[in-house]
């Protein structure tokens, strides 16, 4: 039988890159930060709830965790922290050629801004829908709202995103032709 | 623009429509060009934010883990983020540290000289440079052992009743500082090229499995013939996929862990198939299988491992 840490490790890796992912979408980028409240999530859960959960129950507690984390953060002033990450960011090699790294980039900021126009609430739901495929009812567990708010929410995060984006696509259809 | 289904076609997509009203609005997508748009529109917005990629250099990810497991000393700093919380008690500290000093040699000097000699010796304000160190030793991360997270009974949902079982941590070796692991003590692994044909020999397999899978026509007479045999080959390859997962995920290979991340649900799901499934479970792996674009990336994964082995 695998020892506990054996397991938090298994986890670890199972989840900490989709919870980096989570995190940087829902902190608008700023991945450093996401990676840090990603660490301190698991680094809480290892400290104080390890072996006290109910399995299966620990990937909804890191979630609800970083979320809170993630609260925290948006409360605070933080322009030298987005400073810093610009940093971070211009300083770190790039993997890719720079055509396609480019590309990458462009892609992710769109996202990440059209995302960044959505109440907070909105956009942690449908990132857990679109991106961990959480159920309405997990989703409502980690948010600590009713399934029907979480149907709400997820619709009013689409029927928002997709008119932004139709208003996009329409700008750059105009500037094209 | 709405047309009433609308609502229900965002929880078509989720899977969360009882199978009745799935048909219902099934039916209503048929009929309606809105709603099938508002269905399109949906999808693709699925995809982007779900192909959304992390920056995670896959170092990052073996230090956190190392740091979390060696007791979470010096946690919040791998990436810099935290810089400035450092910085703040980095400051306090040192200042702290300069008034004691300060104050240790005035009353050092007022205990052992007169006090005329004491206002001479004293030096006005060059104190020694190991007491006050510079900004960039006083923002060292590792200088301060983060003090406990006021807001941290807010950020932890509540533990469940049973009392609170410490997870076992591993003791410091003699001289080791968890804050601060050297790199070699977690090395970086070059994926083998071993790893790579076997990775891009996988995602072949998996590609026409899922094209299969696709074209399975479930009114066919010899459909549960079909299926069945779309079960055994997702059956033969879980356990691979799950091995190369945990190997890409070793190596830092943060793009392939992804990729084979989003395969294995699939896979499970197809080799957890009856022999006659019904076309709702069915329609539901497709959505998936389509919604995550998946044929498509492991066709453009398996082409670029293929040729990088050439």
């Amino acid at each position: 039988m695998a020892s506990q840490d054996d397991e938090f490790t298994m986890l670890f890796q199972d989840f900490y890159p989709s919870l980096c992912r989570f995190l940087e979408c829902l902190l608008g980028g700023r991945a450093p930060l996401a990676q840090d409240l990603a660490q301190e999530s698991f680094l809480q859960l290892h400290r104080t709830a390890w072996g006290t959960l109910p399995p299966g129950e620990a990937r909804f507690w890191l979630y609800r965790v970083a979320r809170n984390l993630a609260i925290n953060e948006f409360r605070k002033t933080n322009t030298r922290y987005r400073l810093f990450d610009r940093v971070v960011e211009a300083m770190r090699p790039a993997a890719r050629n720079p055509e396609q790294e480019y590309e990458t980039r462009e892609r992710k900021q769109l996202v990440l801004e059209m995302l960044q126009t959505l109440p907070e609430d909105q956009r942690a739901a449908l990132l857990l829908r679109e991106q961990e495929q959480l159920s309405y009812r997990e989703i409502g567990e980690v948010l600590n709202i009713s399934e029907s708010k979480v149907k709400v929410d997820i619709f009013r995060a689409r029927a928002a995103l997709r008119e932004r984006w139709s208003k996009k696509v329409k700008v750059a259809g105009a500037s094209v032709s | 623009m709405n047309c009433g289904f609308t609502e229900k076609i965002s929880s078509l997509i989720d899977g969360e429509l009882w199978p009745a009203e799935a048909r219902e609005v099934e039916r209503h997508l048929l009929t309606c060009v809105r709603c099938a748009e508002a269905r399109a529109d949906f999808l693709s917005l699925r995809s982007q934010i779900s192909s959304f990629e992390a920056s995670l250099p896959g170092v990052v990810q073996k230090r956190a883990l190392a740091k979390i497991l060696a007791g979470g000393r010096g946690e919040r700093k791998t990436s810099g983020a935290g810089v400035s919380w450092g910085w703040n008690w980095g400051y306090a500290a040192a200042a702290l540290a300069s008034i004691a000093f300060i104050g240790l040699i005035i009353g050092l000097m007022s205990f052992s000289q007169r006090p005329d000699q004491v206002a001479f010796n004293a030096p006005p304000s060059v104190p020694s440079p190991t007491v006050e160190p510079s900004p960039e030793t006083k923002s060292s991360p590792e200088a301060e052992p983060p003090k406990a997270d006021k807001n941290e009974k807010e950020d932890t949902p509540k533990p469940k009743a049973t009392p609170a079982r410490r997870p076992p941590v591993r003791e410091p070796k003699p001289g080791e500082q968890f804050a601060s692991i050297p790199e070699p003590a977690i090395p970086e692994t070059i994926r083998s090229a071993d790893a790579q044909t076997m990775t891009a020999l996988h995602f072949e397999k998996a590609e026409n499995l899922l094209r299969a899978f696709r074209n399975v026509r479930l009114d066919d007479t010899d459909a549960a013939a079909e299926v069945r045999y779309e079960r055994k080959r997702a059956q033969q390859l879980i356990y691979q996929n799950m091995m190369l997962r945990r190997e890409a995920d070793a190596a830092g290979d943060v793009q392939i862990a992804s990729l084979l991340d989003s395969l294995e649900p699939i896979l499970l799901d197809i080799a957890n198939l009856p022999d006659r499934p019904d076309e709702a479970t069915v329609r539901v792996i497709r959505e998936r299988v389509e919604r995550k674009n998946i044929v498509a990336l492991l066709q453009i994964n398996s082409t670029a491992l293929a040729r990088a082995l050439d």
